[in-house]
């Protein structure tokens, strides 16, 4: 590897550009060895107190353009905290031959003081590891030498990638602060890309133009023919081009810090996207990458992995009569499909709008990614006369793609048009249900591929809340003990978590979870209804004992109305939150408690009725209690009626749930008559 | 701490007489469903000594998959390395009528590097089938066929291998090639389980058939410990190039020093001296050994890198010296060298690590029991020992913690190998002192100031607060007192006595709406700091065993100053509640000035219980749980 990559070296005609270098390598002060903690931070373990990250092109003559990462980084070790930071993981890609991603260059040194003298420690090459982790990648290690708190460590490496689109993401924003960073991306002008701003921090894009210059060696052969020797004869020829380069200049970037509720912390870091769009080489045609949503979907739907997979119908054909066979309307027919699709494939957890398998061949084994599956459903529903199409999709945790982007997109839906409304399907999960998406894939919209290649958005998020309710009636004894039956109805995903959850766990085992969840209750009798029936709530019904389940004091006795279903902690503590609250789907949790209190006693106090809400309709709180000849009625609703709550309802939310709590765990009173 | 960078290759894995079996996922057997993901239907292994530096392990396992979770119940991986060579391996997958649905071959199995977190880098890699079940059930054949010259690990076999998986038929044979390589064999748990064994001349072998899946349960001890196994080992054996005759810990102690840990301890004039002036005020042994220790690690971390016989074998001190860093392996010969450059005695130690206890065998020596490396330094008396771990940069000399405590470990003298148990830390020796001054105010709100002692395992469940921020220490105050809501950290200071192994905390929180006002009434629960509200989980039948491994002493003594113009109302009794688990006590008293004192105590002993006991500790938990969620009323005047 490393002979070829110096034969490479040898070829390579560097495109000339100069940059003054500010920082150099070795060059670190007592300063920097000696401060102790980072001012603007002081919970840092570690700081980058320079970045250098200078992407570039440059011309092979063998192979054509090829991207250079050069990156130089200096970090400072304040604790023990921070040495992780001293290990250094390059993931690079191994395509057939040619077409591997290599490192070069590397240069590393940890710096300490010792008796106020800067001592250097280099790395090693015997001390860098090469693992092949996969058929795909290997995986270029490092880890500093002599590393203590308070080192210096510095590093420079290039990495070099025939894909353009290996550096699709430019990170902005480390786990740790960056005091200073320079970014410097030099495309020549043949290539256009987009780029696109991800994150919460704020920096300019400053754009220049330079001037770059390719010399070409053009051999030219002669000769060899019966009497005239060979000979080669060498010119060469110039090609002048512009380079359009942005930088980027940050100070004091922060450290990204993580946070309760968040789909993905990834979606918060800052970076820059970038996403090829088209390349115009001189004498070729414009090749179209992507660009607006047209185009990205273009691009999509013409790959023979998407679109043509949709044509495909043989394979299915004799099935598909059989299963539409008796069948009248749209819906009947669709839900036929899709139960079929549901049931006969097994999804292999990859993820992708482009097919892994094809759909035939997935549809022959049984199992496949994502795109052989919901193609696949697509497919099957056009040829029933329906008009479906495919949906891309961005997972939460691939962040929100709101730029047209190929990379914005990492999954594909289907959607039915039934009766003019439109209906979200993934065959996927065995959970899942018409317009119920799993979880993974609620993520702002999706963007319909329809069949003439044009698009449109379609929102993700259920327009409906999820409902668990709780309805019990309970006995509780002059001794704190009680008895009582609860019906338990979870609908949609509440009953679609419930599923995923408890599918495949024995029934002893999930009584023994639930005794566990309801705070130590014995159940005495269970049973449920339509647990594997998608589409149909769970109903449980549970006949109960319980001992203290309330406080005998003296001759008062204390009660929570709510028993061990009161929210009993508020789910926000920090004080401050940056990034928006993410639920998932709206939902509602309701509570109707009967409680028979005990021969001899009467109320002496119970709460007051409360109705709080959050924001504009984020959310509400309804608590009603009424005593009824010594019955106790109790009432408890709670909803969250928005998915996704940003940050500036933050401060709204947390006090919102700092009521509920106080409200649910207030007490009831009774007294000896 | 950090663990395990002693590697030993797994090769263990089954192998196969053809013989014919229904492939059908048809099992109608009910102990063999009840609480199983997955039904092995034969687990074969026919280890082949060949000669003593040539084993051949051929295996066969059949697996019907009744559902999703007992897909990781095939087992289909198989590790290797440039010794450990696969000869074979294929996978045959049939649907629940016994038709093949699947043929999959060595290029469909993936092949990765074997790198687990926290190691940089290995040289041994696996390879594994990532197969998509279509269907439940199925059943799946795995036949994979293994050489290796490494006779020093001859696999251990598992009749059971985990939870929630039965047993149809298991059969484990080791064939050998003569009477010098007969091997040694340990039967371990086989309790009331029909196996059969059967000895030929040049064969063992022995048969499970029908065991019933077990469920895993709250407390039980380890897996390993309570499920039939038999361990192998071969008198005379090889490892990477190096042959060893062994009969007794002794010889392989020997054998360790003369062929592993030998010569591996050099280091330069210069760093010998470097030791030599830090230590030169020491008047003792000890005193020199601390100095080492804290300079060790203060210098070094923790970074594992196996490669080729690294996985037993240290890399050379000088290395560690250079790069500052090593594994459990590099930086116990590290420090042994740099405590020998001070005149030090200390001996190298191997130690199944973990929070569970797992003992070496007295009489049964293998290379392959242990996944850690220790030292230990004499104490005058030569049956006593200071043990310390040099992959922490944090812990106390001689303070080990419960990732090595109270276990019987091999240490390697020039000499021999000898078997020790480390220092074990029960009940008392594990110790939390919480003294609290508590304010209750009229809102509801609280005003607590503590100073909270702890010692032992509680020690090392705390000690690592002091590096932490802020916002991490608020985090921790939240979670334990996770009864009081919007915790406020006012002030908080830490101070961790290396010296006597104990950490104490200063800290003062307020705290709204701790107390419920109930018209005229205040209601509130007087262990504040303290609640001990666990309740082991509870089973319709408990079967398994359960074991209590650390026991703890806490002692929680409190002020609580009652807001003015309120009165008590009623307090609860004092209680006392004593059992064979321990015990436990706690009153509150009205004082002079008005205020309320409260005090607790409760000794958990550390014990293993059968599992009829379950359900009494069980009691004895839930009337302390009950007795720390007790209410005071106060009553306006």
């Amino acid at each position: 590897m490393t002979k070829v990559l110096k034969l490479m070296v040898m070829y390579f005609l560097f495109v000339q550009f100069s940059h003054a270098q500010d920082v150099k390598f070795g060059k670190v002060s007592k300063e920097e060895l000696q401060e102790e903690f980072y001012a603007k931070d002081s919970t840092a373990d570690a700081a980058v107190l320079f970045r250098d990250v200078r992407i570039s092109f440059v011309y092979l003559e063998s192979v054509g353009f090829v991207v250079q990462q050069k990156i130089h980084e200096r970090i400072k070790i304040y604790n023990k905290g921070g040495f992780e930071h001293g290990t250094v993981v390059e993931a690079l890609y191994q395509g057939n031959s040619g077409t591997n991603e290599t490192l070069t260059g590397l240069k590393a040194t940890t710096y300490n003081l010792v008796n106020g003298n800067v001592e250097k420690t280099k790395l090693k090459k015997s001390d860098t590891f090469k693992e092949e982790s996969s058929k795909y990648y290997i995986r270029e290690k490092f880890t500093m030498p002599n590393l203590k708190e308070g080192s210096v460590i510095e590093y420079q490496y290039v990495i070099n990638s025939p894909f353009y689109s290996s550096f699709n993401e430019v990170t902005l924003q480390y786990d740790i602060p960056i005091v200073n960073q320079k970014i410097e991306v030099s495309i020549p002008e043949y290539f256009i890309f987009k780029n696109i701003s991800k994150g919460y921090l704020f920096y300019e894009l400053k754009k220049t133009v330079k001037s770059g210059n390719i010399t070409f060696t053009n051999k030219t052969r002669s000769g060899g023919g019966q009497y005239t020797p060979i000979s080669t004869s060498y010119s060469s020829s110039n090609l002048d081009f512009k380079i359009n380069v942005s930088s980027i200049s940050m100070q004091d970037v922060p450290a990204l810090k993580e946070e309760v509720y968040v789909n993905s912390m990834e979606n918060y870091r800052s970076a820059i996207k970038y996403e090829l769009q088209y390349t115009d080489f001189p004498n070729s045609v414009i090749e179209n990458y992507s660009g607006t949503w047209e185009k990205v979907v273009k691009n999509i739907y013409e790959n023979v992995e998407f679109g043509s997979q949709l044509k495909l119908k043989q394979y299915y054909k004799t099935d598909l009569e059989q299963l539409l066979s008796g069948k009248i309307t749209e819906k009947e027919k669709a839900e036929a499909i899709y139960t079929y699709v549901k049931s006969r494939m097994s999804w292999n957890g990859l993820l992708g709008y482009y097919t892994d398998n094809g759909v035939k061949k997935a549809y022959k084994e049984k199992s496949g990614n994502v795109a052989d599956i919901n193609l696949m459903l697509v497919s099957m529903l056009r040829n029933a006369g329906l008009k479906a199409n495919p949906v891309l999709v961005s997972t939460r945790s691939n962040g929100v793609p709101l730029f047209p982007t190929r990379y914005g997109f990492n999954y594909v839906v289907a959607v039915v048009n039934l009766n003019g409304a439109n209906v979200l399907l993934d065959a996927t999960s065995n959970y899942s249900k018409p317009n119920m998406l799993p979880v993974r894939t609620i993520n702002w919209a999706g963007r319909i591929v329809h069949e003439n290649g044009s698009s449109s958005t379609i929102p993700l998020q259920p327009n409906y809340k999820s409902l668990e309710s709780i309805m019990m009636s309970v006995s509780i004894s002059e001794n704190g003990k009680s008895e009582g039956k609860i019906r338990r109805f979870c609908k949609d995903y509440v009953a679609y978590k419930f599923r995923v959850n408890n599918s495949d766990i024995g029934e002893e085992t999930y009584l023994e979870k639930l005794e566990e969840k309801f705070n130590g209750i014995e159940i005495t009798d269970y049973s449920v209804k339509n647990k594997e029936v998608i589409g149909k709530p769970v109903m449980e019904s549970i006949s109960f004992n319980k001992e203290n389940t309330s406080e005998v004091i003296g001759d008062k006795m204390y009660l929570s109305p709510l028993l061990w279903f009161a929210q009993k902690e508020n789910p926000f503590k920090t004080e401050v939150r940056e990034y928006p609250v993410d639920y998932g789907y709206p939902w509602v949790d309701k509570h109707v408690i009967n409680i028979n209190i005990p021969e001899g006693y009467k109320v002496e106090s119970m709460p007051s009725p409360l109705k709080a809400v959050v924001g504009d309709g984020i959310g509400q709180f309804i608590f009603q209690i009424i005593n009824n000849n010594g019955i106790l009625q109790v009432k408890s609703d709670l909803s969250i009626n928005q998915s996704l709550i940003s940050s500036q309802d933050y401060q709204g939310l947390k006090d919102f749930y700092k009521a509920v709590v106080e409200k649910q765990t207030e007490k009831v009173v009774l007294s000896k008559i | 701490m950090r663990l395990l960078s002693f590697v030993v290759l797994f090769i263990y894995s089954a192998v196969c007489f053809s013989q014919k079996i229904n492939y059908t996922s048809l099992v109608t057997d009910k102990n063999l469903i009840e609480n199983a993901d997955a039904i092995v239907r034969l687990d074969e292994l026919v280890v082949d000594i060949i000669a003593q530096d040539n084993m051949v392990l051929t295996s066969k396992r059949v697996v019907t998959v009744l559902n999703k979770n007992g897909n990781k119940h095939i087992n289909a991986f198989v590790g290797y390395s440039s010794s450990n060579k696969i000869k074979n391996i294929k996978a045959l997958v049939y649907d629940s009528f016994g038709n093949e649905i699947k043929k999959l071959k060595e290029k469909d199995f993936k092949d990765v590097s074997a790198v687990s977190g926290g190691t940089l880098f290995s040289d041994y890699r696996v390879k594994y089938l990532d197969y998509t079940p279509t269907q439940y059930p199925y059943t799946i054949v795995l036949e994979k066929e293994i050489q290796t010259p490494n006779t020093v690990f001859v696999p251990e076999w598992n009749f059971l291998d985990d939870y929630r998986q039965s047993l149809e038929k298991s059969s484990f044979v080791i064939n050998y090639a003569n009477a010098n390589l007969k091997p040694a064999v340990l039967e371990k748990n086989f309790g009331d389980y029909a196996i059969e064994k059967k000895e030929t001349p040049l064969s063992i072998s022995y048969l499970a058939t029908n065991i019933s899946a077990i469920k895993w349960e709250e407390l039980s001890p380890d897996f390993n410990v309570i499920t039939p196994k038999v361990m192998s080992r071969l008198v005379n054996f090889h490892y990477e190039g190096i042959n060893g005759h062994v009969e007794n810990w002794g010889q392989l102690g020997e054998w360790m020093h003369n062929n592993i840990l030998k010569g591996r301890g050099n280091l330069s004039l210069a760093v010998k001296e470097k030791v030599r002036n830090l230590v030169k005020d020491a008047a003792t042994d000890l005193e020199k050994a601390k100095i080492v220790y804290e300079y060790m690690q203060s210098v070094t971390r923790y970074i594992s890198v196996q490669v080729g016989i690294g996985g037993v074998q240290p890399i050379l001190a000088s290395e560690v010296d250079r790069l500052k860093y090593g594994d459990c392996k590099g930086l116990s010969n590290y420090t042994k060298s740099l405590l020998e450059a001070v005149g030090v005695n200390s001996y190298y130690v191997h130690v199944e690590a973990g929070s569970d206890k797992i003992n070496f065998e007295d009489d049964f020596p293998t290379l392959s029991q242990g996944n850690h490396a220790i030292l230990a330094i004499p104490n005058n008396n030569n049956n006593n020992y200071t043990w310390i771990d040099c992959t922490s940069q944090i812990h106390p000399f001689g303070f080990i913690g419960d990732f090595t405590d109270d276990r019987k470990v091999l240490v390697i003298k020039p000499t021999g190998g000898e078997i020790v148990k480390t220092t074990a830390y029960l009940e008392k020796n594990n110790e939390q002192l919480i003294k609290s001054n508590i304010q209750l105010l009229n809102n509801g709100a609280i005003k607590v100031k503590a100073v909270i002692e702890t010692q032992g395992i509680q020690y090392d469940n705390r000690f690592y607060l002091e590096d932490k921020d802020r916002d991490k220490v608020l985090e921790h105050y939240q979670d334990v007192w996770s009864s009081i809501n919007n915790i406020e950290l006012e002030d908080y200071s830490f101070n961790n006595n290396k010296e006597k192994v104990k950490f104490t905390e200063n800290v003062k929180i307020t705290a709204e709406n701790y107390t419920r006002l109930l018209g005229s009434r205040i209601l509130f629960t007087p262990n504040v700091l303290n609640k001990s509200l666990y309740i082991p989980k509870r089973y319709r039948s408990r079967k398994l065993p359960f074991s209590i491994s650390r026991g703890y002493m806490d002692v929680d003594t409190y002020v609580i100053n009652i807001p003015e113009g309120f009165v008590v109302e009623v307090l609860p009794e004092a209680n006392k509640i004593i059992s064979e688990f321990g015990e436990y006590k706690s009153s509150v008293v009205l004082e002079k000035d008005g205020s309320l004192k409260y005090t607790r105590e409760f000794l958990l002993r550390t014990g293993n219980f059968p599992s009829n006991k379950y359900k009494e500790y069980r009691d004895f938990r839930r009337k302390i749980a009950s007795n720390d969620n007790q209410k005071i009323v106060l009553v306006k005047k």
